[in-house]
């Protein structure tokens, strides 16, 4: 685990984080602080308690609880003792700190005219620890390509949260912004201008405006801005020949994805869904997808530490949607209490990527009014 | 000759006990108003650069004069660096600053309680909360200099022709 990540605990919490075994430390994913609740750890898809001394235990009554003032000396150092200075992160719920490591929040929510203003008395803390994998990129790079134009097809990489989306854009917007096309015909077409926009500074993870992960050398990052509108402005003023963005979901990002398609630009994206049933059944995916604004989906899965990727073309997609979900998806009975969509979907998929996915049940969708936000969440 | 000598030396040394004393005196408002300013400043860092706070106090301590200046760069230095036995929250790095500090100035125990509330709830909630808090104790602040001007005005005087009459007592008295 880098240094720089130990550097955001108070040194309570970090002694006892710095004394974990080695093995654990190097595949981290998650460090679970709960207030007098006992400290959990996720590393290479597996979880685990840790005592005070550092050392793991599956039993959670041994495990080591982090008191009060522990967890309000880590909410001082995540911002920088300045918790009027980070009140728009509060009210989404996380804090990115240097490194691109994500810190998702959990406390008593604040509302003001029924929306949530922000959190107070936080007493949870998710950090979600960032790794760069160069290489990842190599792998699906030159599935990707369009050999006509000499540059990628608009791509949406799908998947469940935690497998590893957005370390494969960030390595895709470097191998392109580099011209490492990882392809023989591509050898000599040059690098890409890429228009990042990292409304979570989770891609580029920028510290005053100045990207920490390589990025390559022709890239652009709009930090923290929101998406619709972080996409216009780079197409007025940035002209990017590619445009990366995180998780899109809501209705205004597939407005500023179809502007930028027509602007001449190849957008590369990433989105929350478990496979092509999935992507048709989110609103605004399934309205991007049936347009025909991707050319090209890439589905990942993982297990252990071993990510596995499916490339798939539009061509297919639609085939495989539109025999089967297009006419059902408006003739089901929305408060059907089993998604048969969800059910053709798995019972199709013959691809060993996808067993290790099966055991996710879908939620019961039980009325439109609950159906609306599920295509609105992108967290 | 000897006894000149140390005739002089006694009314020097009373006579510079009582400046000292009434320079405290002038002193004590002067330094309120400068914790004010720095209030104020704060206040603006908070509100429109949403600077974070080790910055901020790390400005504030350029602006204003010693020894605020140095229990600011205090405060800003124990934030920015991370060590357990300056503490690790605002409120620890804040009062062991202020402890170190206050016997440097001019200031009491009225203004020091109220400095100290404030840096309990420091950095610790949303901006216009903040805000209030700094208006809380600039508030008190004021009540203290207006009391602490009253001081001046009835005591520097007199505490410096004090000191050097005292002193002649004393000469008087030996001779």
């Amino acid at each position: 685990m880098p240094q720089r990540l130990m550097e955001l605990f108070p040194t309570s919490l970090r002694q006892v984080l710095e004394r974990m075994p080695t093995e654990a430390r190097e595949v981290l994913e998650e460090i679970r602080i709960r207030e007098n609740r006992p400290l959990e750890i996720s590393f290479g898809s597996r979880y685990a308690f840790v005592r005070e001394d550092g050392t793991l235990t599956s039993s959670y009554r041994e495990a080591f609880l982090p008191g009060k003032e522990q967890c309000r000396a880590l909410l001082e150092r995540l911002t920088n003792h300045s918790i009027y200075a980070v009140e728009e992160e509060l009210r989404r719920g996380f804090i990115t700190v240097s490194g691109g490591h994500r810190i998702g929040l959990a406390g008593r929510t604040v509302l003001d005219k029924g929306v949530v203003s922000h959190l107070r008395d936080i007493a949870g803390f998710n950090v979600r620890i960032a790794r760069a994998r160069a290489g990842f990129g190599a792998q699906i790079l030159p599935d990707l390509l369009d050999f006509t134009a000499r540059t990628i097809r608009h791509t949406l990489i799908v998947s469940p949260p935690q497998q590893g989306k957005t370390t494969l854009i960030r390595d895709l917007v470097r191998c392109i912004s580099s011209g490492e096309w990882h392809h023989p015909a591509a050898r000599d077409w040059g690098s890409r201008k890429v228009g990042v926009v990292d409304e979570r500074s989770e891609i580029a993870a920028s510290e005053k405006g100045v990207p920490t992960f390589d990025l390559g050398p022709r890239c652009d990052v709009l930090d923290a801005c929101p998406k619709a509108e972080g996409i216009t402005m780079m197409i007025r003023s940035l002209s990017p020949e590619i445009i990366a963005v995180d998780e899109i979901g809501r209705p205004e990002d597939a407005e500023a994805i179809h502007e930028a398609i027509h602007a001449g630009v190849q957008v590369l994206a990433t989105a929350h869904a478990l496979d092509i049933g999935d992507v048709f059944a989110r609103p605004v995916l399934a309205k991007l997808a049936r347009d025909g604004v991707f050319g090209t989906y890439v589905f990942l899965s993982r297990t252990g530490d071993k990510v596995k990727h499916r490339v798939i073309s539009a061509e297919e997609a639609l085939e495989a949607t539109s025999r089967r979900f297009s006419r059902t998806i408006g003739a089901m009975p929305r408060d059907a209490p089993f998604d048969p969509i969800i059910a053709k979907a798995h019972a199709t998929s013959t691809s060993p990527t996808q067993v290790t996915v099966k055991a996710r049940q879908m939620p019961v969708i039980r009325s439109p009014a609950l159906q609306e936000p599920q295509g609105i969440d992108h967290a | 000759m000897l006894k000149f000598a140390g005739i002089l030396l006694v009314l020097f040394a009373g006579t510079m006990i009582g400046f000292l004393q009434a320079a405290k005196f002038a002193a004590r408002p002067r330094q309120i108003r400068e914790l004010l300013h720095a209030l104020q400043r704060l206040e603006t860092e908070i509100s429109y650069g949403q600077t974070y706070l080790p910055e901020a106090l790390m400005r504030i301590s350029r602006l204003v004069q010693q020894p605020l200046s140095a229990l600011f760069a205090n405060i800003a230095e124990a934030l920015m660096a991370d060590a357990a036995e300056s503490g690790e929250t605002v409120r620890e790095c804040w009062q062991r600053a202020i402890n170190a500090y206050w016997p440097s100035t001019a200031m009491k125990t009225a203004e020091k309680e109220a400095l100290l509330r404030l840096g309990s709830t420091l950095g610790g909630s949303g901006r216009e909360d903040q805000l209030k808090h700094i208006r809380l104790t600039a508030i008190q602040l004021q009540a203290e200099e207006s009391s602490a001007r009253d001081d001046q005005y009835r005591y520097e005087k007199l505490s410096r022709s004090l000191g050097m009459l005292g002193a002649a007592l004393v000469v008087i008295l030996m001779i």
